[in-house]
């Protein structure tokens, strides 16, 4: 359904201690964006993504996630989601991919993949194996199916990772570097599957250091410094004549990507 | 009479009676063990928990009952739980003393000390679970109750068991101590063998050879648990799996 | 609370603190002594005497120290050649057989201690002492030996709390220290709650100090890893 606002952020911020990583972050995703957020280490990307799904409580703002927002609280000692099952909730709606994989090492590769859709959403186990069979055969990782995270190349624990967020038929996918943690000849088999998910029409968030993705695969570069949404728009824009000078400077150091 | 006979499982022999007090043993420790893995949880996650009183109460108890002389908690609790038991037992109205079971005494107290190096040996394992993996359980939508179902307790159970097997043999030796409430189990089998025979040395070397025993043995068994559990860890199984 | 009570009970514990030290302390000394000749052995090299000691770590680890402590008491005397030896004099004291089986089973576990020590000296500093011409006595005492102690000190820390528990054992061979002495209360008075929290604070106390000191030594021993004061270079 293009249209439909699947995630909008207001005013999003976030400090550890004194320091203010998030200085006021706003942005919506459309049914079928794919939103390549870039930025220096440091940026706040990642915080950004984080607080989404809450895995950072963010110290202000909101987070309306397929137009329900998530509901916090604001005490002494700052904010605290209001509700943790509507958390949990809406944690399920959103597939979120790390940069380490996080694959549960203590669980084989289909059990990682049918953990979320059999003991959280309660679905019944044959559905939960079939439809993980086919995630994995999508991801190119089929035959590892039995095999522990232990035994798999980074490459293939990632895209094992993506198969488990795809799971959850979340609406939105939200990845945190996915390739960052990967050697450089690994990196090109999990964009691939990144493509392919976005050509599908996921929404999907991606913080990245890809310059390629986000110019030839997003419909939209979002650019942090320091806490704030320094520019954005679509890719030709921001990789072509409208760059800002701080986004010209951040991505001289890259190269033009082609 | 030869040394043989005296140790023969017939009836002049002590055999039986050895081997007998040798089950009592592994009895009294998986008992403790049992009892400490209740305990070891309950104060593991006092110390991990956010309350500053359970981390204080968790500090304490391990100090406690890490520190103390295993002898003085066997005496406080078979002494201090008779006591108990017998106020309860004036109170409804009978006036003898009642002891605790040596059994059920020996095996709390060796259970409570258990516990507080098994507390140790959880919260260890805790601290060895890949963080990346808590949060991606909790980014999929697991409710706490579930995350410490599918995802901590499994992990914790697999990085404890070489600190659990440690645990073990320390509570196999701890239990000797039980025989001073007069549970006959190994120890104090060879005692009372030792002592109607005047054969000191020959039943105090055997019982100690059957306690050589029980602890080879057992470190075998949680060699072979470990292994089993680390199989998912291991990359040299990629070929098997 | 009846602190009446409770000061008395401390008053003669305290009485029995010292021989629960000379327990502690000679066990200590003589377990020492002897862990470094079994780690001497272990190491060797040598098939023979590295299985001697193997086998008398794995039998003083893997036995309760009781049982060891009732085979020197009880089991000694059974013979003729002990008991009219020169030693039998000595033997024949309960504190004796007491330190002696504390030592025998402690330097199972320190034999372990140090040879973890040993094994965590890095082979690239062996080498280098080999390359200035050092070798054999001088590169143990000059070389491994102190870096393996530093390395075993944590483990020996612990090592050392658990043989001042181990000393409560003495009181089973009729050897008056604490924990005996608080059996002896408990059975009197039968206020065993009372006894029992004087007597623990008393071995609290002790394995405090006993850690605050092995803190310090590994403070002095490890300046190698501080950062540099140039202050106190004066």
């Amino acid at each position: 359904m293009p249209g439909v606002t699947r995630l909008s952020v207001r005013n999003l911020r976030k400090s550890f201690g004194t320091h203010e990583v998030l200085k006021g972050i706003s942005m919506d995703a459309q049914d079928g964006d794919v939103i390549s957020v870039l930025g220096a280490s440091g940026s706040g990307k990642s915080t950004f993504l984080r607080c989404i799904n809450l895995l950072e409580t963010p110290s202000g703002g909101e987070v309306w996630v397929d137009g329900k927002q998530i509901r916090m609280l604001n005490g002494r000692g700052g904010s605290r989601p209001a509700s943790r099952a509507q958390v949990d909730h809406i944690r399920s709606e959103l597939g979120m991919v790390f940069q380490g994989f996080n694959l549960w090492s203590h669980m084989t590769i289909l059990q990682n993949v049918i953990e979320g859709p059999l003991h959280v959403l309660k679905r019944p186990k044959a559905e939960c194996i079939a439809v993980a069979e086919e995630l994995l055969a999508k991801v190119g990782i089929a035959d590892k199916r039995h095999a522990y995270p232990a035994h798999l190349s980074g490459g293939q624990q990632q895209r094992a990772a993506i198969a488990r967020a795809l799971a959850m038929k979340p609406k939105v996918m939200l990845f945190d570097e996915p390739t960052s943690a990967l050697d450089p000849e690994l990196v090109g088999e999990v964009l691939r599957v990144m493509r392919a998910l976005a050509e599908e029409g996921m929404t999907m968030l991606v913080v990245t250091h890809e310059m390629s993705f986000a110019r030839n695969v997003s419909n939209r570069v979002v650019f942090m410094r320091d806490g704030i949404v320094d520019s954005s728009g679509a890719p030709e824009d921001m990789f072509g004549a409208g760059a800002s000078p701080a986004f010209r400077q951040f991505i001289g150091h890259f190269g033009n990507p082609q | 009479m030869a040394a043989w006979e005296l140790l023969g499982l017939g009836a002049k022999g002590w055999g039986a009676f050895l081997l007998v007090a040798a089950v009592t043993t592994l009895a009294v420790t998986a008992t403790a063990l049992a009892i400490g893995a209740v305990a070891g949880a309950a104060i593991a996650a006092a110390k991990l928990s956010g309350s500053v009183i359970l981390r204080v109460i968790g500090h304490v108890y391990t100090t406690v009952f890490r520190g103390v002389p295993e002898l003085l908690i066997i005496y406080l609790i078979y002494f201090g739980g008779s006591s108990g038991l017998t106020a309860v037992g004036a109170w409804l109205g009978y006036d003898g003393f009642l002891g605790l079971p040596s059994f059920a005494a020996g095996a709390l107290a060796v259970g409570i000390i258990s516990g507080a190096y098994q507390a140790e040996v959880f919260r260890g394992a805790f601290h060895a679970i890949p963080r990346g993996e808590l949060e991606a359980a909790m980014a999929i939508g697991m409710s706490r109750r579930l995350r410490l179902r599918r995802i901590i307790v499994p992990q914790v159970l697999r990085f404890a068991i070489p600190g659990l097997g440690n645990v073990w043999q320390l509570s196999l030796k701890d239990s000797a101590l039980v025989s001073v409430t007069g549970l006959v189990e190994l120890m104090r089998a060879s005692q009372i063998a030792s002592g109607s025979t005047r054969q000191y040395f020959l039943f105090y070397i055997v019982g100690g050879a059957l306690y050589l025993i029980l602890t080879s043995l057992s470190d075998r068994v949680f060699n072979t648990a470990e292994r089993r559990a680390n199989r998912s860890m291991s990359a040299s199984t990629i070929g098997g799996a | 609370m009846d602190f009446a009570f409770l000061s008395s009970t401390m008053v003669t514990l305290i009485r029995a603190v010292p021989t629960t030290l000379v327990l502690f302390s000679l066990s200590i000394l003589c377990g020492g002594i002897l862990a470094l000749g079994i780690t001497a052995l272990r190491v060797s090299g040598n098939p023979v005497l590295s299985g001697f000691a193997k086998a008398y770590i794995f039998v003083f680890r893997g036995s309760p120290l009781l049982i060891q402590m009732f085979l020197v008491f009880y089991g000694l005397g059974q013979f003729g050649v002990i008991r009219y030896s020169f030693l039998w004099p000595f033997l024949r004291e309960p504190i004796v057989c007491a330190v002696l089986s504390l030592a025998l089973c402690t330097a199972g576990y320190t034999a372990e201690i140090f040879r973890g020590g040993i094994r965590a000296v890095p082979a690239k500093e062996i080498e280098a002492a080999r390359s200035v011409g050092m070798s054999g006595f001088l590169l143990v005492r000059r070389i491994i030996a102190p870096i393996a102690f530093r390395h075993a000190l944590p483990a020996y820390s612990t090592e050392i709390v658990l043989m001042m528990k181990s000393t409560a054992l003495a009181s089973l061979v009729t050897v008056w220290e604490v924990t005996g002495v608080a059996q002896r209360l408990i059975s009197q008075t039968y206020r065993t709650m009372e006894v029992f929290l004087c007597a623990a604070l008393i071995y609290l106390v002790l394995n405090f100090i006993i850690l605050q000191a092995m803190n310090l030594l590994e403070y002095s021993l490890s300046r190698h890893r501080r950062p540099f004061a140039p202050g106190l270079r004066a």
